[in-house]
């Protein structure tokens, strides 16, 4: 089990790539900001970095419109 | 599709990099220097000068190529300073220090390449000028990639190339951004002139050349501004469920892909250049759709430009259940041609639809009309009866608190449902976010002073979907922030869109709290204020200017006999599901929250006591935010500023503690 946002909890799934936990969580927004146990995630790395069961993730929406 | 990396060795070094990063780029990261002359770090590369050339090996195959346009595709091996490179650019080197001599940008580069011959190529074309114009093209590209205008471009050909505008006459396209003189390498574009004597032009040209260069390079990837200007929101908010859908009902539709912001760009947008709101701004985010045929009203048939849509106005046609475009762009422009609120007139049509298809109202109280969701040729046509002060689209103009008052007077209408789906406060239409998941937003429409306006504080995605602040003390902290951030560009006259409609590269270095902020962007407000007035400013200094004069607002009000504790509570609605279809829709989060935070079975009691308990929850989780938020800001519980923080922000006048103590004296009983 993976925590994201200290909050919403999702299943783990072997070699599960930050990709994978943002299609899985709907978020498709343009200004976000990944860090997988607080270890900043660079947009180029989504697709190979691969997120270790119990790990915490925040994906950090940067508000705009409004 | 899946980012590809690929690896190369620059000069024995094994690195990798995203497939189709330039390699200039690549030389970059292994900290290797390689002499350039019209490349710029902002702009596409061009090539021109060929200084940054380097030699490279692919299949076996060694050629010189230019380092700053080539795309990096292949395994290669690249050497930047091999014997036929540094020939090659010394050569070149020789050649522009025989044009431009005393050129100081030339001088730099001719002594990396090791050239000092300045007599080798010295001809009738050399120019003894230190700021001679040395044909770089930066200016040209900076023109058409941040500000999408061709003000300037080559002209002539051989030795009579040079820069120019348009027949060499000053241009009225030119928005006056500067960026020109900007990226010049030599000063050969002087800027003649600095409207509104500012203290200090540099600092403010050098603010606005970041934004400028954040647009061209950034904007493409992220909110796409320029592309779609702010319809891109339509499709994010709908994915989030935070669309407002049938009165604030539903957060997302299965038809908005007719209204979102592809859809506008594919059949609607035509115009999208900088259109000088803003004196020099880059963002170009103003849309409009020319020669739109309209269909009904006053100029029914006449072919019309349309200033819009906006995100707003889009998102105020899901609200109605208008998911049509053609109805949206004639909606946009008979409501600017008759001086009316997208947002007003969409939240008020979507209550006075919730109120017929409850039957609240009938046809005999609309003149007929028959106002379901969706009805788009009724809402015109109300519309049109607004503008002339007849019929049922004169009482739909004095918006909905007026309504709800009548409705309940004159028709013997239910007034809890009325003043439930009623989505106003103090008077003003709710603008277009469906904020009952986030109570942090709930606060931030319901405790701004003027009413439910966006402008002051807009928290759904910092509260609900990273949940940033998950105390009532965070939220509140925000809830104090951002409005007054917000206020105080407000009162420079400052636009909003480029603090967050773009952010900066490095805004990720900063935790969470900090970077909601943006605060490479708040700095460059505080320098346009510096720039203009010469007065430096931090955080705490803006945050005081504004909470004086937001405090005098809100004084004001009570003053007015409005802006009660009363009138900081929003209208259920705001804040959760009122019908049992609205619960039904969402029902494993009501659920979720019916067990873990009020403990209470869902499945052992009814949809209608389960909507009964979850408001006890909701209200009582608001109105504890609401307090922790006038605590924050120096007011009593009953949301009136404290005379104590009316001293501390110097503005304890006796006439305004005349007020406050009025309004004490005055105040309704909890």
């Amino acid at each position: 089990m993976i925590i994201v946002n200290n909050r919403d909890k999702l299943e783990w799934k072997n070699g599960m790539t930050v990709r994978d936990v943002l299609s899985a969580m709907g978020h498709v927004y343009p200004l976000i900001t990944v860090t997988v146990n607080e270890e900043l995630v660079e947009e180029e790395d989504y697709d190979t970095r691969k997120v270790p069961d119990n790990s915490s993730i925040s994906v950090f929406h940067l508000a705009h419109g409004g | 599709m899946a980012t590809q990396k690929i690896k190369l060795n620059i000069n024995g070094n094994e690195i990798e990099v995203v497939k189709n990063t330039t390699l200039l780029d690549a030389i970059k990261k292994t900290g290797i220097t390689v002499p350039t002359l019209c490349h710029h770090k902002d702009l596409t590369p061009d090539g021109s000068c060929r200084l940054c050339s380097v030699e490279i090996e692919l299949d076996g195959k060694r050629e010189i190529v230019t380092s700053c346009n080539y795309p990096i595709r292949n395994e290669i091996r690249v050497d930047t300073d091999s014997i036929r490179v540094k020939k090659h650019r010394k050569v070149l080197a020789e050649m522009y220090l025989g044009r431009w001599p005393n050129v100081p940008a030339i001088q730099e580069v001719a002594s990396m390449c090791g050239a000092t011959d300045k007599e080798r190529f010295k001809s009738e074309l050399t120019d003894t000028n230190p700021n001679a114009c040395i044909l770089c093209g930066k200016c040209k590209r900076a023109c058409e990639e941040f500000i999408q205008e061709k003000i300037l471009d080559f002209a002539g050909s051989g030795i009579d190339r040079h820069i120019t505008m348009p027949f060499g006459e000053v241009d009225p396209h030119c928005v006056g951004c500067t960026s020109c003189a900007y990226v010049c390498p030599t000063g050969a574009i002087q800027i003649a002139d600095d409207v509104n004597n500012p203290v200090d032009p540099e600092l403010i040209r050098e603010r606005g050349m970041r934004v400028n260069a954040e647009m061209a390079t950034l904007d493409p990837y992220q909110c796409r501004m320029r592309e779609v200007g702010t319809a891109n929101i339509v499709e994010v908010m709908d994915a989030y469920d935070l669309l407002p859908v049938m009165n604030y009902k539903f957060g997302k539709h299965e038809d908005t892909h007719k209204i979102d912001s592809k859809m506008m760009k594919k059949h609607y947008f035509t115009q999208g250049q900088p259109d000088q709101c803003w004196h020099g701004c880059s963002m170009a985010c103003a849309k409009a759709v020319d020669g739109f045929k309209l269909k009904t009203g006053p100029y029914k048939g006449d072919r019309v430009c349309v200033d819009g849509p906006e995100y707003e106005t889009a998102a105020g046609g899901a609200n109605m259940g208008c998911f049509n475009l053609d109805f949206i762009v004639e909606f946009n422009f008979y409501c600017d041609t008759y001086g009316i609120d997208t947002i007003s007139m969409a939240t008020t049509m979507a209550f006075v639809m919730e109120c017929y298809e409850n039957g609240v109202i009938t046809k005999e109280h609309t003149g007929g009309l028959e106002l379901n969701f969706g009805a788009c040729d009724a809402v015109l046509e109300c519309m049109h009866q607004m503008a002339k002060g007849s019929g049922f689209g004169k009482d739909v103009g004095q918006g909905i608190r007026w309504l709800k008052q009548k409705w309940i007077r004159d028709y013997n209408a239910p007034a809890d449902f009325l003043n439930d789906i009623g989505m106003e406060n103090k008077g003003l239409e709710y603008s277009e976010y469906m904020t009952k998941e986030s109570l942090a937003q709930q606060a931030g429409y319901a405790l701004a002073v003027k009413g439910p306006q966006h402008d002051e504080a807009w928290l759904i995605f910092i509260d609900l979907v990273n949940n940033q602040i998950p105390t009532f003390e965070d939220k509140a902290e925000a809830l104090y922030y951002f409005p007054l951030f917000r206020t105080w560009f407000g009162l420079q006259g400052l636009c909003k869109i480029v603090w967050n409609d773009v952010s900066p590269a490095d805004n990720k270095k900063y935790p969470p709290q900090e970077a909601a902020k943006i605060p490479g962007h708040v700095e460059n407000y505080w320098k346009f204020f510096e720039g203009m007035t010469g007065i430096p400013l931090d955080e705490e200094k803006m945050l005081d200017q504004s909470a004086r004069v937001h405090n005098l607002q809100k004084m004001i009000g009570l003053m007015l006999g409005r802006n009660s504790w009363k009138e900081d509570i929003p209208p259920y609605r705001a804040v959760g599901p009122v019908t049992a279809q609205e619960y039904e829709s969402r029902q494993e989060r009501y659920d979720k929250q019916i067990m873990e935070n009020i403990k209470l079975d869902p499945d052992t009691i009814s949809t209608e006591d389960k909507i009964q308990k979850l408001r006890e929850y909701r209200m009582d989780q608001y109105k504890k935010v609401a307090q922790a938020a006038y605590k924050r800001r120096g007011w009593d519980e009953f949301g009136i500023p404290t005379a104590e923080r009316l001293k501390e922000l110097g503005i304890d006048k006796p006439e305004l503690l005349e007020i406050i103590e009025l309004a004490r004296k005055n105040v309704e009983p909890k």
